[in-house]
């Protein structure tokens, strides 16, 4: 359909409606209509009461209560505490002695030396940069500043990473396209030990990259070892670059271009309106992903020691292991100080996203034009770039993944079948207690699907109600995105000893909440606020007027929803129910916690299980979870795509 | 006395909705759908209410025995044959006719039996199997009361098969081992010499070579550390990983990351690894284990012993010991050390265990390992100031 059409359609819609539904009114129908956003807010408020805040409320109030008296205590001792503070320790040991905090920071300054020199800083590349080093007396960040910092650098890699993706999909078109676009977040379910292997497998020395580069008689590079650190915020970059392409390109094909022609109308060149009109339409979405890169990898956990090793450990590193210890007082602590961190940062971003004021009214996104049309525009330095940064793609994610599929049909002797003729074994001859892959792979599908019906509402719900409600609206999303914002520990944790030990209620009642449905609602709560970050920076883009032009027509808050916006950030919604679906498929903590002893696994579970002093058996698992996860993928967009414009 | 029990279940939905069910005290159970609105349906919340009346074993079955264990000894380590437990459980119920071993996998292992005794709700099985020493020093930590009820020695015919050496050294006497294993270095012969002692790995030639474990939560991780404290002392143990730091020598997680990462993808030659490590490589006619080689620096290994208990709360004590009797007999020790590739716990005479088993399973000749007394209030703080060291 061309745009005008879209938008003529669109007007249309508010047009005809409020009539039709006016004939044909029927009170309960109506009412249920009326109500239906109330309703369904209120039952995601209960929901998130229930299996979010009551559950990691029990594990944070360790933090705060010693034997049930209210303390402080426990902050004060990690905030003073150089260790995890560096630093700006000092700072909170007597954050009131104003003067020698300032003479430790003049003192500082005066210390800094710059200089530029030459340096090669690719490995076994012979070329000299220009190299700014910045010589400073050590600052110690302790814990939470190395966090912070490898997470800074994790997002800016993401997003140099990302946009180029996003600026291809949306704006080119190619055989394939559809499809890609479909895979990009696939890196997302892969668990992290799979990651880590697919990496060594990747770059190691012995590795995919390796033997490529030796067909030219180039390496063998020692990737790996060059800079941990740098391969640590690769990784992240896989993880989280994917997330912030989908999340954009979702952006980019909402964009309404008619104004880029009314820009060009009124003399704009092209680059003044791309930079005028279409980048503050996709800025939102940028931001938000990435936001929620900065705070996935300023929790990251099991990739940073896989990769890196316990030198670059995080705070989640040791939550985990003060968790294990069963140290409930100091994990709640550094818990809460890093949900702080996360919520403020979320609740900043959301401030400026509701500020926005969007004049979109229809999705009209740039036409795209085709790749590679003929051989002269292949060759232009435009194409060039693109087919470069292909290449960098082609290593960064399909590499690892790749290499990973090659392990699970190799050993030693080279090619194999046997790891697979395992897992087939396993399933025709296994006894009942132990992991079978159909069963993963059936409770995978059930568990993704029914995940993606209870977020995608709820998600769209909260993006509803906290749209452009100023400064409430940004509070309520703010608590909406707290599973964000949440150590996966913590979560796991108050699970078990909220809802599986179960509560004790007044008059000797036990309320406890295990099996499929908890499964299944608990991926809910960790799905829908990827559902609302997509759908929120499309609907702040809108322009109010519509909503306002329906509803003064008749039409209840509902309708107007479904009628007029839905269909305008339709692809918004796609993306979301895709992230939905594959934070289901990735999620191992709640899964196994919440099926209670009973054998409810899921496909990271049985290749967790499948791990043992033989890699083979869990690799192909790990295989079979991508194959699954990427038809589906595909599925939904499709499926998806029939409501996309 | 007995009360109308109301049950009223769940509205079916495409899942499986899980009924509470408590074995050990029968409770007034109710489940019910919460909600009923489009986001929350068919969400199964479960309200129960205490009863506080015992005897109602209406659903307990006298022969049933909950086992919890690890991961991989249901699912065995080895491509063909039965995993331990499968073998176990049939050899025992065709043994005893009227019981049933049901094993059960806890994620968090051991935490999750600690955290139900210290919320007070029931424990949720009768045996405990793959206990270490430093998983008593843990629950002895987090919990007052006892977890784990002494052993009836005295109810087993074959406790005193257990080889003399293998002690926990636990003051309460509440595990019983039931194979053992060492804690050795693997490396590939190809790519570095033979690591003769602890020092040699601070030479250049193993330097970017050597991976281990974390110590917070890897077994071989800690197990390496505790070595290390055995070795040099406790003065000086941090100086000998500051060493290996400066040798690069890389801290990973767990043992399947580090094996199956930077070590198998030959990012490094040296790892901590068991000493059984060619048992699973040695498949085929002419096996290469060039990359399965085992070395035991200062001619030492460190001894892991496994061991299993039995809960406090449970009423299946008798059934328990019976069964842990039958895992000490000569025909379970040799399937155990088989399947799950450790060594017997019992002594050579009480077990029969084909000589080709020790082509591949190497025991080093001098062990080092630590009893509960020596680990009881000091292993928090050697892993504390260790990780400390590692990360500043």
């Amino acid at each position: 359909m061309a745009p005008s059409d879209e938008h003529d359609g669109a007007r249309n819609r508010i047009a005809q409606r409020p009539v039709r539904r006016f004939l044909e009114d029927s009170t309960l129908a109506d009412w249920i209509e009326r109500h239906a956003l109330t309703l369904t807010a209120l039952l995601t408020a209960g929901v998130l009461a229930v299996m979010l805040y009551v559950p990691v409320g029990i594990v944070f109030s360790n933090a705060v209560f010693v034997d049930g008296v209210p303390t402080l205590r426990h902050f004060q001792e990690i905030l003073a505490d150089p260790f995890y503070f560096g630093s700006l320790a000092s700072f909170f040991e007597n954050p009131l002695a104003i003067g020698s905090h300032l003479s430790a920071i003049v003192g500082w300054i005066g210390a800094v030396s710059i200089s530029l020199s030459l340096e090669t800083p690719l490995p076994g590349l012979d070329v000299p940069f220009p190299w700014v080093s910045i010589r400073t007396p050590g600052v110690q960040g302790g814990l939470f500043g190395f966090t912070a910092y490898q997470a800074v650098l994790s997002t800016i890699a993401s997003l140099a990473l990302g946009l180029p993706a996003a600026y291809v999909l949306a704006n080119y078109e190619f055989r394939g396209r559809q499809t890609i676009r479909s895979l990009t977040i696939l890196p997302f379910v892969l668990p992290g030990i799979m990651v880590a292997v697919g990496f060594y497998a990747m770059f190691g020395q012995a590795g995919t990259l390796n033997s490529v580069l030796g067909t030219v008689g180039l390496g063998p590079y020692s990737f790996m070892q060059y800079s941990p650190l740098a391969i640590v915020i690769v990784a992240h970059a896989f993880y989280n670059a994917p997330l912030i392409a989908r999340i954009t390109v979702a952006a980019w094909e909402s964009v309404d271009t008619r104004t880029v022609e009314t820009a060009r109308s009124l003399g704009a060149n092209r680059r003044r309106a791309f930079l005028d009109v279409v980048v503050p339409q996709l800025l939102p979405a940028v931001f938000t992903g990435a936001l929620l890169t900065f705070i996935f990898t300023f929790m990251t956990f099991p990739i940073v020691l896989a990769l890196g090793g316990l030198e670059l450990a995080t705070v989640e590193v040791w939550i985990y292991d003060r968790m294990r210890r069963l140290d409930y007082a100091e994990a709640a602590t550094l818990a809460i100080l890093e949900t702080i961190l996360s919520l403020g940062l979320t609740y900043a971003y959301l401030r400026y996203e509701s500020a926005q004021s969007g004049l979109s009214r229809a999705a009209s996104p740039p036409g795209r034009e085709k790749l590679f049309p003929d051989l002269r525009t292949a060759l232009s330095p435009k194409r060039l770039a693109i087919v470069g940064y292909g290449v960098v793609a082609l290593i960064v994610f399909v590499g690892p993944m790749a290499s990973l599929v090659i392990g699970g049909i190799t050993d030693s002797g080279g090619f194999t079948l046997r790891h697979y003729s395992f897992l087939l074994e396993r399933q025709v001859d296994g006894a009942d207690f132990q992991t079978q892959p159909y069963p993963a792979i059936r409770n995978s599908l059930l568990f993704g699907l029914g995940t993606l019906l209870i977020a995608v509402p709820m998600g769209v719900v909260v993006s509803v109600v906290t749209a452009r409600a100023g400064r409430s609206g940004a509070i309520i999303d703010t608590l909406a995105m707290v599973p964000l914002a949440v150590s996966g520990v913590v979560f796991g944790i108050g699970l078990l000893q909220g809802l599986v030990f179960g509560l004790s209620l007044p008059f000797g009642w036990q309320f406890q909440v295990t099996g499929a449905v908890a499964i299944v609602v608990a991926h809910a709560v960790a799905a829908y606020p990827f559902v609302t970050r997509n759908v929120s920076p499309l609907l702040s883009n809108l322009d109010p007027a519509m909503v306002e032009s329906a509803r003064a027509l008749g039409a209840s808050r509902t309708r107007a929803l479904l009628d007029i916006e839905l269909p305008l950030i339709a692809s918004g919604i796609v993306a979301g129910a895709a992230f939905a679906f594959a934070i289901s498929i990735g999620e191992f903590s709640s899964t196994v916690i919440l099926a209670g002893g009973s054998d409810t696994y899921t496909m990271p579970v049985a290749l967790e299980r499948y791990l043992g002093r033989r890699s083979g058996p869990a690799i192909a698992m790990g295989t079979i979870l991508l194959a699954v996860t990427a038809s589906s993928f595909v599925v939904i967009d499709r499926v998806g795509g029939r409501f996309e414009q | 006395m007995p009360k109308v029990v109301r049950t009223a279940e769940a509205p079916i939905t495409a899942f499986k909705t899980t009924r509470c069910h408590n074995r050990v005290m029968q409770r007034r159970t109710f489940v019910r759908a919460v909600g009923g609105g489009a986001a929350t349906a068919g969400l199964a919340g479960c309200l129960t209410r205490e009863n506080g009346e015992d005897g109602e074993n209406g659903e307990e079955d006298e022969g049933e025995l909950k086992v919890a264990t690890y991961s991989s000894f249901v699912e065995g380590e080895l491509e063909d044959g039965d995993s331990p437990a499968e073998w176990l459980k049939e050899a025992f119920e065709a043994e005893y006719p009227d019981t049933e071993i049901n094993w059960t996998v806890p994620e968090e292992g051991l935490n999750l039996y600690i955290q139900q005794a210290q919320q007070e709700s029931d424990v949720d099985a009768d045996l405990f199997l793959g206990l270490n020493v430093d998983d008593l020093v843990h629950i002895d930590d987090n919990l007052d009361e006892q977890l784990f009820e002494p052993i009836g020695r005295d109810e087993l015919e074959n406790a005193n098969r257990i080889r003399d050496d293998i002690d926990f050294g636990d003051p309460d006497d509440r595990v019983l081992p039931y194979d053992t294993g060492y804690i050795s270095l693997v490396y590939d012969e190809s790519a570095v010499e033979t690591p003769e002692t602890f020092d040699d790995l601070l030479e250049d030639e193993y330097e970017n070579e050597f991976v281990v474990q974390n110590a917070q939560d890897s077994d071989p991780g800690q197990a390496f550390l505790l070595w290390t404290i055995d070795r040099y002392g406790e003065d000086d143990y941090l100086d000998y990983w500051q060493d290996l730091q400066d040798n690069g020598v890389m801290v990973g997680d767990s043992w399947t990351d580090t094996y199956f990462g930077p070590y198998e993808n030959e990012e490094r030659s040296v790892i901590v690894s068991y000493s059984t490590d060619q048992v699973f490589h040695a498949g085929g006619d002419d096996p290469d284990l060039t990359r399965n080689q085992i070395a035991f620096p200062d001619d030492q290994g460190y001894e892991n012993h496994e061991g299993m208990a039995v809960f406090a709360d449970s009423t299946k004590t008798e059934l328990a010991h019976n069964f842990m009797d039958f895992v000490l007999t000569s025909e379970a020790q040799a399937a155990i050390a088989e399947k799950n590739v450790q060594f017997p716990a019992v002594a050579d005479e009480f077990v029969d265990l084909e000589e080709s088993f020790y082509d591949y399973a190497y025991e080093p000749e001098e062990s080092v390992t630590f009893t509960y007394d020596e680990l009881d209030g000091n292993l928090n703080g050697w892993v504390d100031d260790w990780e400390q060291t590692i990360v500043q």
